[in-house]
């Protein structure tokens, strides 16, 4: 710092700006392509879960029954009729679990604060399982209850933790009394209940991709078509947000504003998912920090951490209806699919010192 | 004609009051400092006078106008804070921190252009972290760490910079440094800089301008050399003392009695 | 400007009462226990009168009236074992949240329940093994198997089980375990029948054979625990600092887990997976003593039991002569108290 002279100070030295923009090229190259890498994977898998099972068809096939390319009956009725509704849902749901686990999780810088752990979730479980037991509800009407019960459960939470704001801490412990409060009922309920709709809770509250009806597949996709380039919008911010409320405000963003804004997208998103395939557990903790490290040291981003909760979804479901003896619900297996990978993560990355 | 000052500035947190009714102006071009005891206000005043506090009572006034009807980010452009103890996201890398002192001047499309790349390098090479930029934060040594912080609040680039305590971590020699840094900065483009600091010798040292808390109000106000003395010492920090000029600058230097 | 007012700040602010207080408070909430233990043993779906209680346990007679032997054979030993599991989960809880710096860590989260739930799971399909006697040495052993496993993947690497990979590990094992888990449940009717009974969360029908078998667990690693308030303190403020303070901060967390894999383990061993108290309880003690490790141990000891018997016994009297498990009571009475806590009270952070 004695070195630098008045010059300097106007013009940066060329090394120093020229080391800048090596660096910023060197990263944002790594973001693209493990952006593109997972593109690519999440899009090979969507075909190939249309390709197998017991009628088996070539990914060619697959692909112009999919776009209406071609006209062969039996192809089309098992593609478009069978199967590409429940790919489409282990898609979306994946997308839209990926996408709002991680912005929990950047918000309130915690990397168990998926809204799995913080009541969201719980929420939508809540309304699902009071509608079956008590209403011998079932379908839209189930959904629709989940979809209510998340969102009332998120507002709840933001109101009970408002005071000059919302930090990142009360959120979370605010989270977790609305969980166990939450999971206390749905005790409640299912101890109470007649055993054939307990058992129907019971199955719903693990969740499964292919239970999705299509006026649910088709408004979770509008929504991810509308949030998810909101959601990549508002990382800006949440750079900013990252560095703590003060520094963030130093800087000009509006701390709260933005935070509501993250936190009401990727509520939406979640429950969203969760009305279509039910509470499935894990996708939403484990994607974030997977892409995390995918990404490299301190480098986040919602679009890949979406892709990675796709990835598992579409996978799990494979696993979940061809490999395994008997077809499990999609959230059986969800937790055996991402578990040991991120647990691999963990092993072998942390010799660069790099967090979640 | 100053750009920043607080009119009956009241600030506390919670039900306690922390300063009451504090008028104060900070001087244009110039650098100022802001001394006193442990617990006396000075680092409230200063988060009061870069709205992270909101005034109880009383306004803080930006180029003539109150910081509440202001856009966050306008003021951003202009004002800038560095927090006593920043928070920085797990492995985040010097370039990366630094960078992010660039909010305020980017849009939300327009994200990174030659100016923010010049800006950033600058503030690098100004504060010495140049060849650290691909080293995660967290395995810097304390004045490092301190030095890549004030690279991100020199990154922002605005007229007027507050610092909270920023030679705190800072052995004597980086503390010197960093004081003139500060001072070469004010003196080459005009910037007015504030800094609150414990250490009283240099801040008669390096600044041009003194304000003395105690108790949440201001009891002395001025150059270095008209306003420190033994007196004031005893006042504000209970120390009993003698004034001697400084060898070197002739500023005030207060040695224990 | 001097010491006075420093304290008088913190006192203000973090919440950070003095010794003086917080001593006598201690003995307050001991009565409170001995109070609730009391209330225990006397009230449930079927009312026995205080002289009868004391008649009992004077006499020692289990071959006496019926009320005796409700009282010697099943109340005696639920609040016993309540007490012991409550003040394990408790002091775990509070150990776990402040060697993982965060608030959300607790045994559940750590792979405790999922560890036990996987063994007994385990124990019933491949070994055919059955009864609840049997089960809690297998849910012990794949509790602390659990722990293990978190602990070794998350100490891999130059910086050691950072709270960050801690947190991590965790809930990826118990993701993991949880998918076996319920895959093979899913799949074996048997084994669901068996699990639900062990999953119930409950002190209910845990009799004198459990309460011995891990009582001298239970009571180690509370003796254990105690020693720990210092480590966690200097912890708590990050390991540079702690290390600084001239700790071995990979030993001390080693030597933590472990003494949370005795507690957690036992105490879910014996009663399945009651996963409220470990998370909350810290919090409370916590929000009366601050930040200070030293006192947020015993207070968490004594706070957990409290609760958890308050919320059995409440299960109890208020479904009667049926039982509400103490994991429901626990949601809906304490989630509500606790949340009116967070919300008006002042925070310390882990």
């Amino acid at each position: 710092m004695t070195t630098t002279t008045t010059s300097d100070l106007r013009s940066a030295t060329s090394g120093t700006a020229a080391a800048l923009r090596a660096n910023r090229r060197r990263r944002a190259g790594r973001s693209i392509l493990v952006t593109c890498a997972l593109t690519v994977a999440v899009a090979a898998l969507f075909v190939f879960t249309m390709m197998v099972g017991s009628f088996r068809i070539g990914a060619g096939e697959v692909i112009a029954s999919v776009l209406h390319l071609s006209d062969n009956p039996s192809v089309d009725f098992v593609v478009r009729g069978l199967r590409l509704p429940t790919a489409a849902a282990a898609l979306t749901v994946g997308l839209a679990l990926g996408a709002s686990g991680t912005i929990f999780q950047q918000v309130l810088r915690n990397p168990l604060a998926s809204p799995d752990f913080v009541g969201i979730t719980s929420g939508a479980g809540l309304a699902a399982a009071a509608g079956i037991v008590l209403l011998q509800a079932g379908g839209l009407v189930v959904s629709g209850l989940a979809l209510g019960g998340a969102i009332l459960a998120a507002l709840a939470m933001y109101l009970l933790a408002w005071r000059d704001g919302v930090t990142g801490y009360r959120f979370i412990l605010i989270g977790i009394g609305v969980a166990a409060f939450f999971e206390g009922l749905i005790g409640y309920v299912l101890s109470r209940a007649q055993l054939f709709e307990a058992r129907q809770a019971m199955h719903w509250l693990i969740g499964s991709v292919g239970q999705a009806s299509t006026t649910e597949l088709l408004l979770l996709t509008g929504a991810l078509v509308v949030l998810l380039p909101v959601a990549v919008l508002l990382q800006r911010p949440l750079g900013a947000l990252d560095l703590g409320d003060d520094t963030a405000r130093t800087l000009g963003a509006r701390a709260e504003l933005s935070r509501a804004g993250l936190l009401g997208t990727a509520v939406v998103l979640v429950a969203l998912a969760v009305s279509v395939a039910g509470p499935i557990a894990f996708v939403a903790l484990v994607a974030g920090p997977i892409a995390n490290r995918l990404l490299g040291p301190a480098a986040r981003g919602v679009l890949p951490a979406a892709l990675v909760g796709a990835g598992l979804l579409l996978t799990a479901d494979l696993v979940a209806v061809h490999l395994l003896p008997t077809p499990l619900p999609t959230g059986v297996v969800t937790g055996a699919v991402g578990a040991p990978y991120l647990l691999w993560l963990l092993a072998t990355t942390n010799r660069q010192g790099a967090g979640g | 004609m100053t750009r920043l000052r607080a009119e009956g500035l009241t600030l506390g947190y919670d039900d306690r009051t922390i300063v009451d009714n504090l008028d104060v102006t900070v001087l244009d071009g110039k650098v100022t400092a802001i001394v006193g005891a442990n617990a006396c206000g000075k680092s409230t005043l200063l988060r009061g006078l870069a709205r992270l506090l909101a005034p109880r009572a009383g306004t803080v006034l930006l180029d003539g106008r109150s910081l509440a009807e202001l856009r966050n980010i306008d003021v951003a452009k202009v004002l800038g804070l560095l927090p006593q103890t920043p928070v920085a996201p797990d492995g985040i890398t010097v370039a990366d921190l630094v960078s992010r002192g660039r909010y305020p001047h980017q849009g939300w499309f327009r994200r990174w252009n030659d100016d923010d790349h010049d800006a950033v390098a600058r503030a690098l090479d100004a504060t010495g972290t140049a060849d650290l930029i691909d080293r995660p934060i967290r395995e810097l040594s304390g004045g490092q760490r301190q030095r890549v912080w004030v690279a991100m609040a020199l990154a922002q680039d605005t007229d007027l910079l507050l610092l909270d305590e920023p030679t705190t971590y800072l052995d004597i020699n980086h503390q010197v440094e960093l004081l003139r840094l500060l001072r070469k900065l004010n003196a080459e483009s005009g910037k007015t800089i504030v800094i609150v600091m414990h250490d009283l010798n240099l801040a008669c040292r390096y600044c041009d301008h003194l304000i003395a808390m105690s108790s949440g109000a201001i009891v002395a106000e001025g150059a270095p050399v008209d306003v420190v003395t033994g007196d004031l010492v005893e006042q504000v920090f209970g120390l009993n003392c003698l004034v001697v000029p400084d060898p070197i600058a002739g500023t005030p230097m207060v040695v224990p009695a | 400007m001097s010491a006075t007012s420093q304290i008088g700040t913190r006192t203000s602010t973090g919440g950070v009462r003095r010794a003086s207080a917080l001593g006598p408070g201690l003995a307050v909430l001991f009565v409170a226990l001995a109070l609730v233990g009391f209330l225990s043993v006397t009230l449930g779906s079927r009312a026995i009168g205080v002289s009868e209680v004391l008649h009992a346990l004077v006499n020692f007679d289990s071959d006496g009236p019926i009320s005796s032997t409700v009282t010697l054979e099943m109340r005696v030993p639920r609040t016993l074992l309540g007490i012991l599991v409550g003040a394990a989960l408790g002091v775990a809880g509070a150990i776990l949240q402040g060697v993982t710096r965060n608030p959300l860590a607790d045994a559940g989260i750590l792979g405790i329940n999922s560890g036990a739930a996987a063994f007994v799971v385990f124990a019933i399909t491949v070994l055919g093994v059955r009864g609840i006697g049997v089960y809690v040495w297998f849910a012990f052993a794949g509790a602390i198997a659990a722990l293990a496993l978190v602990y070794a993947v998350a100490s891999l690497g130059r910086e050691g089980a950072t709270p960050v990979k801690l947190a991590l590990a965790g809930a990826a094992v118990t993701a993991g375990l949880v998918s076996v888990t319920s895959g093979i449940v899913m799949t074996n009717v048997d084994a669901l029948n068996e699990l639900r009974f062990w999953q119930v969360g409950s002190l209910a029908g845990r009799y004198t054979p459990i309460l011995t078998g891990v009582a001298p667990f239970l009571l180690l690693g509370l003796a254990a625990s105690l020693g720990f308030g210092r480590a966690i303190n200097g912890l708590a403020l990050g390991e540079d600092v702690a290390r600084g303070l001239g700790q071995n901060v990979v030993r001390t967390r080693a030597a933590a887990f472990a003494v949370v894999a005795v507690l957690a383990g036992a105490a879910t061993a014996a009663c399945g997976p009651i996963v409220f108290v470990g998370l909350v309880v810290p919090h409370l003690a916590r929000f009366i003593c601050g930040p200070d490790y030293r006192w947020i141990l015993p207070y968490s000891m004594l706070l957990a039991p409290i609760v958890l018997l308050l919320a059995d016994v409440l299960g109890r009297v208020v479904a009667a002569p049926d039982e509400l498990q103490v994991g429901v009571v626990l949601g809906l009475m304490g989630a509500p108290a606790f949340i009116a806590i967070v919300r008006y009270g002042r925070l310390s952070e882990v």
